[in-house]
């Protein structure tokens, strides 16, 4: 019903508003920069908090490097370049993770305590997978911890993480040899996981994960066609036909046949969207924000990884895993 | 301009708003359930650990039958109170689980106590396994009550807030949720030495 009158009013009022058009476009432009800024900003307000107590949790969290973390100065160069080949070869075939990080002090806390919350910050194996490892060592304390993530401790088992701490890497750390008991602790870890994950099914899981923010983008992206669709048709048509693939683009990676539909569809949106909404225009309301997205995460700059998946991307910890001292 | 400007602000509003709070509250209260979900089954991880160890002790310290019959018998009580996801609304149920499971914390670490009197049981390869493992389940249990409490606390100051408040005296009817209290020296995680 409201629909009908939307039409009949959009029909009466075309022919002030064609008098109009030229007058209106840098209105329009102000209006189009002023969502422009919005759009980021909303994401930003809603993420505000969340980031903001997580940066708060982690206060002492030295930030992910790379592979190797190596914090307290423990790793001779040239072992360094032989773990992160490794570690990164290992990734590439297996796509778990596994990150080393040593530490001067624990300053108080419980190895357990400290390692669960590096494994919160850095978020260490891929979302949805968990496959994750981070080995801790902590020099003033003579701590060594194998934190696993939920993903990998069906494979290495507390039981098992805890017999490769006893029986490869301390026996080496007491005689001093730290690289000696790294690079067998690595190999004892790659040992242990191999096979559990194959980088091949790596795909599924991403566009599950790319998925929701585009649909927000897309919400607000249709909100913004209504606005200049109702100032003019054109305006909205190439507006759509512009913003549509482009913010697809940079989301799904399509391909160019898919491109050139989707700009066909965001024409045909920005020219229509406004006549279907012009009559239910002020009543509306109730739009909903997905929490999180996966925005905060992505674009840190760990250029030594293998950048296939993303770094850190998600991967969760529930506690797995085993400590021990030397 | 005018509608311009009505029509900017109205997306204002609903940006900063972001809702009436309906969803906001239901996520954050399937994220209890989910987090719940999770200290139940660190929990039952440690009850079923608790067999092994018992008869890998008593083979070795026979004398210690009075530890090893607290312990099994605080397994059992647990197993009497019904866990379910609905316990997390009900204070005396909660705090009743709360109780069983920290006396079978204690009977633990008494038991762990008397057993650095056994110089052969200590060495036993088997008995330093299940300590590992039981070392690793106490860690877990602490994350996941670490992370329900987080995620209790998110959900009960969502439904307290303000727009989420009228929203959930009208439409939902939640009730706070219940999150674990540190008690004094009773929920300390029995501390596992080799």
């Amino acid at each position: 019903m409201s629909l009908d009158f939307g039409v009949q009013r959009h029909h009466c009022s075309i022919k002030k508003k064609s008098n109009r058009i030229f007058s209106a476009i840098p209105y329009s432009f102000l209006i189009f920069i002023f969502f422009v800024a919005l759009w980021p900003c909303s994401f930003r307000l809603f993420n505000f908090e969340i980031d903001f107590l997580s940066r708060a949790y982690a206060t002492e969290i030295p930030p992910l490097k790379g592979y190797i973390n190596d914090y307290a100065n423990m790793i001779p160069p040239t072992i360094r370049t032989k773990l992160t080949n490794e570690l990164r070869e290992f990734e590439r075939t297996d796509s778990t993770q596994i990150v080393i990080l040593t530490i001067p002090s624990l300053e108080g806390l419980t190895i357990e305590d400290y390692s669960i919350k590096v494994a919160e910050a850095w978020k260490i194996g891929k979302k949805g997978r968990d496959n994750g490892i981070i080995l801790i060592i902590a020099n003033q304390e003579r701590k060594i911890r194998i934190e696993v993530g939920r993903g990998l401790e069906g494979k290495l088992t507390d039981l098992m993480a805890g017999r490769i701490i006893d029986l490869v890497v301390k026996p080496r750390f007491k005689r001093g040899d730290f690289s000696g008991g790294l690079v067998a602790g690595i190999a004892a870890l790659i040992d242990a996981t191999k096979g559990e994950f194959k980088t091949d099914d790596d795909r599924p899981s991403r566009t599950i994960e790319s998925f929701s923010p585009f649909f927000t983008i897309l919400l607000f992206g249709a909100v913004g066609l209504l606005i200049l669709g109702n100032i003019s048709p054109v305006l909205g048509g190439v507006a759509g036909a512009i913003g549509l693939p482009v913010t697809a683009y940079f989301v799904l990676e399509p391909s160019v046949f898919t491109l050139i539909l989707l700009c066909i569809l965001g024409l045909i949106m920005g020219i229509f969207l406004p006549f279907l909404f012009s009559g239910a225009g002020q009543g509306r309301g109730g739009m909903f924000f997905p929490r999180g997205g996966s925005f905060g995460s992505r674009g840190r700059g760990n250029d030594d990884f293998d950048s296939r998946g993303g770094f850190g991307g998600g991967g969760d910890f529930g506690g797995g895993g085993a400590s021990g001292d030397w | 301009m005018k509608r311009f400007l009505v029509y900017a602000l109205g997306i204002f509003v609903i940006m900063s708003l972001s809702g009436c709070g309906y969803n906001t509250m239901q996520i954050n209260e399937e994220a209890v359930k989910a987090a719940w979900g999770d200290v139940e089954a660190t929990y039952q991880r440690r009850n079923d650990l608790i067999p092994n160890l018992v008869e890998v002790v008593k083979s070795y310290a026979k004398h210690e039958k009075e530890t090893l019959q607290a312990v099994t018998e605080a397994r059992g009580k647990v197993g009497s109170i019904q866990a379910g996801a609905d316990i997390v609304n009900d204070p005396k149920a909660f705090s009743q689980f709360q109780e069983a499971q920290a006396s079978i914390g204690n009977a633990l670490s008494r038991l762990l106590v008397v057993v650095e009197q056994y110089p052969d049981l200590k060495a036993n390869q088997n008995f330093r396994d299940l300590q590992v493992q039981l070392e690793g389940t106490e860690n877990r249990i602490n994350v996941a009550r670490t992370r329900y409490n987080k995620a209790v606390q998110e959900f009960n100051t969502s439904i307290r807030i303000f727009p989420n408040s009228v929203t959930n005296s009208i439409l939902l009817h939640l009730k706070p949720k219940e999150a674990f209290k540190a008690e004094a020296g009773a929920e300390k995680a029995p501390k596992v030495k080799f």
